[in-house]
């Protein structure tokens, strides 16, 4: 095959994979078109799940189905596609790094776009470091902990963080922007402004997922993914050479490659273009030895020597090939990092003492310890949920936690049928439920509280009960009871004041999102009484082990 | 709730001013008391409540919402041709139809059937939903009844919502669902239920789904509101869905034993008359009720049978 192709072939398949990654983002969401027969609506809770495989590319990647195997102790769903990257890995080194990658792919264009450095400047870059060896700490650091029991995998995982920061920054900002472009010209007194508007954001919304969502902390996880993208100044893939774990993973894999790199060292004049061209500083230069687990497969190298003094081919050898460069520090380093992190996990107590009031799990979540062995914090959950309520933890889960999905019920409300979070979760940390079993069980994300000082008829402001009216269950959880409260002008008033039943609420959390009070409503849910939790309970009940 | 909080004086003499020149319109419409289908017809602009039953066990809601237009005197009377005609169903739960808190997409079928047989250019549906409209359209059947009839779906966008004038006693200024307010005829479909505030949600109160903001504060003054927006909408009809009624839990129900069978749609070209004839069906006097008796007392209509023409139809 000729060179050129070959390059072309790369740039090709990039360009579909890429392609891929970001439609399957934007169908991430519930259609509007959605036509169920009368004989559905009419006969059940309908379970509404997108028709999109959305989670192709967590199931493709290896690092989340190695990591949710060792901490979890679970075989993800699809993860035949992960071991078969392996097996291709196993032939043909980092090719997922060169041709499928969707972040890889982001960095190589934001290099092509503004290259890093010129000439010999570039050439000098493309060498390998020994920074190039901290992937390989990252690795080890992410599989021990996540064999001992902390895997935050997720977070440097390039399928996720790219999900994520697209899912729960990019997208939203974008959104935003436009939605209030297009409010303005609404608001408009020109009817031209007005039907303009309308079809723009007719045209527009699906992509952003029609409500315009917005994620709270979001713009960390875009300050995080701006910086990742700017390391590409330094030197070129700086993410794939240095930081990324899967890259590393699939390194160790491609020893065994059979596609190799072969050096012509007569026909060399040690012009070093190729070196020039390398995106993954893996030693092209015919002088030096070919480090095949730093090779991306990009055929830069191949596609500009001058001379043809490189040219890949396929070779069975009995000999293997270069070690990867690890370094003893980066293993040993590793493995104290991996030991130790998880330890430091358990100082927040969260897995194993009261969680905090505010970590309200999406329905389906496991119990606390298991669903944090599990957890992506790809935000496909949060990207895919109807009414924006899951979002981004900081704090809230502890360490171990940290973005994690949680429900903030100012943000939005979990719907009393809705079970799309579940049926997305690519590892299985949010169980697939259906609405039957939702309202039966019935799984309890937290209970309600009311906050007297602040409600309305409690407090003797007048009457209101938004929140009883919302309650989705039957009968609802929220009652009511005429009481004589004194009003604002000392004369007794009578009024409906709310009560909440605690073995009713599920903590679907729509009072607290509709209450009429904003920013801290006069009825709050918290997690305790979740039903996955034996320990967070309120009432002594007869199945409490 | 208040009734006499503080008007203006102006203010005052234009809702005396409204009241009687119902009254008297009122007056002047119930003289020729006509039970023939085609005197309704030719009564068209007259106040009438035809009341629809299915009595046999095997009736269609399709022909049964048919037979109350022809009652009426056929869609004809009331939506022209090249008409832009916009629906207001009440499907604001994403629960199944079935549950009674949501109009029955067979009835909004037919009467989408009906609006394009009479020549109609568009059919729109338009609700702003409480639960997510995506699941609201899809779990209620809407979706599908959009699909099949060819009317088009409205999803509330804040775009669509627009701050406008109410010039009602309670809401000044208030964001609308600009849909609902554009367009030649104004229908108005709502389901029959219990709601834990207004006692009962039926036509006027299905008009805090066609408005945006601050929504959950209407609570504080609910039938004044209801008032203000049924008189801001004014639809050119009300065909309340009856067939199956939420009688407690209200509004959102969610259990098979909060709903009874009643197999009843009431059709009327007056608000007050719609929703005191449904009020009937859940034991109440329309007096009880408060936007009911507040709708008759700002002049939207009225619920004395001497000022209707009544009819019933059994299928």
């Amino acid at each position: 095959m000729r060179a050129k192709h070959l390059v072309w072939i790369r740039r090709t398949s990039q360009a579909v994979f890429l392609g891929l990654f970001l439609v399957l983002l934007v169908m991430s969401r519930l259609p509007e078109d959605v036509y169920l027969q009368y004989s559905v609506v009419f006969s059940s809770d309908a379970d509404l799940r997108l028709d999109q495989p959305v989670t192709f590319f967590f199931q493709l990647d290896p690092l989340i189905w190695l990591s949710s195997l060792v901490s979890g102790h679970r075989l993800i769903h699809g993860f035949w596609w992960a071991l078969g990257l392996l097996l291709v890995t196993l032939f043909l080194g980092r090719a997922f790094c060169g041709f499928i990658c969707p972040l890889g792919t982001i960095h190589h264009i934001v290099g092509w776009v503004k290259p890093a450095l010129k000439g010999d400047r570039m050439t000098k870059a493309n060498q390998k470091t020994p920074g190039n060896r901290v992937k390989y700490f990252l690795l080890i650091t992410l599989l021990v902990g996540a064999i001992i029991g902390l895997n935050i995998a997720g977070l440097i995982d390039p399928i996720s963080l790219l999900f994520r920061s697209m899912a729960l920054a990019v997208l939203p900002a974008a959104g935003i922007g436009l939605k209030e472009t297009f409010d303005m010209m609404a608001a408009s007194d020109i009817k031209v402004l007005n039907y303009l508007s309308y079809g723009g954001e007719a045209l527009v919304s699906p992509v952003f997922g029609y409500g315009y969502p917005a994620y709270k902390t979001a713009w960390l996880i875009g300050l995080i993914f701006l910086v990742i993208l700017f390391l590409n100044r330094i030197r070129p893939r700086f993410w794939c050479r240095i930081l990324c774990p899967l890259g590393a993973l699939l390194g160790i894999f491609s020893r065994f490659s059979i596609l190799r790199l072969e050096k012509d060292h007569a026909k060399c004049t040690e012009c070093s273009l190729c070196a020039k061209g390398c995106q993954g500083a893996a030693s092209p230069m015919p002088s030096q030895a070919w480090e095949n687990a730093e090779c991306v497969l990009c055929f830069n190298c191949f596609d500009v020597c001058p001379e043809d003094a490189l040219s890949f081919s396929f070779r069975w050898s009995p000999k293997l090939n270069k070690k990867p460069d690890m370094g003893r520090r980066a293993v040993l380093g590793g493995l104290v990092a991996g030991i130790s992190l998880p330890l430091f996990a358990r100082l927040d107590f969260s897995a194993h003492h009261v969680s905090d009031p505010r970590l309200i799990r999406p329905p389906g979540a496991l119990p606390e310890e298991d669903f944090l062995r599990l957890c992506q914090r790809c935000g496909l959950c949060m990207k895919a949920c109807p009414t924006n309520v899951i979002n981004p933890t900081l704090a809230e889960a502890g360490m171990a936690g940290f973005w994690t999905p949680h429900l903030i019920m100012t943000q939005g409300y979990c719907e009393y049928t809705c079970t799309l979070c579940g049926s997305l979760c690519s590892t299985g940390a949010i169980t697939e439920i259906s609405a039957k079993e939702k309202l039966e069980r019935p799984i309890k994300i937290g209970s309600a509280y009311i906050d007297r000082g602040r409600c309305l008829p409690w407090s003797g402001n007048g009457p209101c009960i938004v929140c009883q009216e919302l309650c989705p269950t039957s009968p609802k959880a929220i009652y009511l009871r005429k009481e004589v409260v004194p009003s604002p002008t000392h004369a007794p008033m009578q009024v409906d004041v709310p009560y909440v039943d605690l073995k009713r609420c599920n903590g679907c959390g729509i009072c607290e999102n509709k209450c009429p009070v904003r920013g801290r409503p006069a009825i709050r849910v918290i997690a305790a009484g979740e039903s996955r939790s034996i320990r967070n309970q309120i009432l002594l009940t007869g199945s409490v082990s | 709730m208040d009734l006499n909080y503080p008007i203006s004086r102006r203010e005052s003499l234009k809702r005396i001013a409204q009241v009687s020149a119902s009254l008297a319109g009122a007056a002047l419409g119930i003289s020729p008391l006509l039970s023939q289908s085609s005197g309704l017809a030719s009564a068209a602009s007259k106040r009438f409540v035809i009341e629809g039953i299915g009595a046999k066990d095997d009736y269609k809601v399709k022909e049964l919402t048919r037979m109350v237009f022809e009652a009426a005197g056929g869609m004809g009377q009331f939506v022209s041709k090249g008409d832009i005609v916009a629906i207001k169903p009440n499907i604001s739960w994403a629960r199944r139809p079935d549950l009674a808190a949501t109009t029955n997409p067979e009835v909004l079928e037919a009467v989408i059937e009906l609006c394009l047989d009479a020549g109609a250019k568009k059919v729109r549906i338009a609700d702003h939903t409480i639960h997510d409209a995506r699941r609201c359209f899809a779990l209620t059947g809407v979706g599908t009844v959009a699909k099949r009839t060819g009317a088009e779906l409205i999803f509330p966008r804040s775009s669509l919502m627009k701050r406008m004038k109410l010039h009602g006693h309670r809401l000044d200024v208030w964001p609308v669902f600009v849909p609902l307010v554009e367009a030649d005829k104004l229908l108005n479909v709502p389901v029959a239920k219990v709601h834990s505030v207004s006692t009962l949600t039926l036509g006027m109160k299905n008009w805090i789904g066609a408005v945006g903001g601050r929504r959950s504060a209407l609570h504080q003054d609910i039938h004044q509101s209801i008032v203000d927006l049924a008189r801001f909408f004014n639809p050119s009809l009300t065909l309340i869905d009856a067939t199956r009624i939420m009688i407690t839990n209200g509004p959102s129900g969610g259990s098979p034993s909060d709903v009874a069978a009643k197999h009843t749609l009431i059709l009327s070209n007056n608000q007050v008359a719609a929703d005191a004839k449904a009020a009937g069906l859940f034991g109440y006097d329309p007096g009880e009720i408060g936007f009911i008796r507040l709708g008759q007392k700002w002049g939207l209509g009225t619920y004395d049978p001497k000022k209707l023409i009544e009819q019933r139809m059994i299928l």
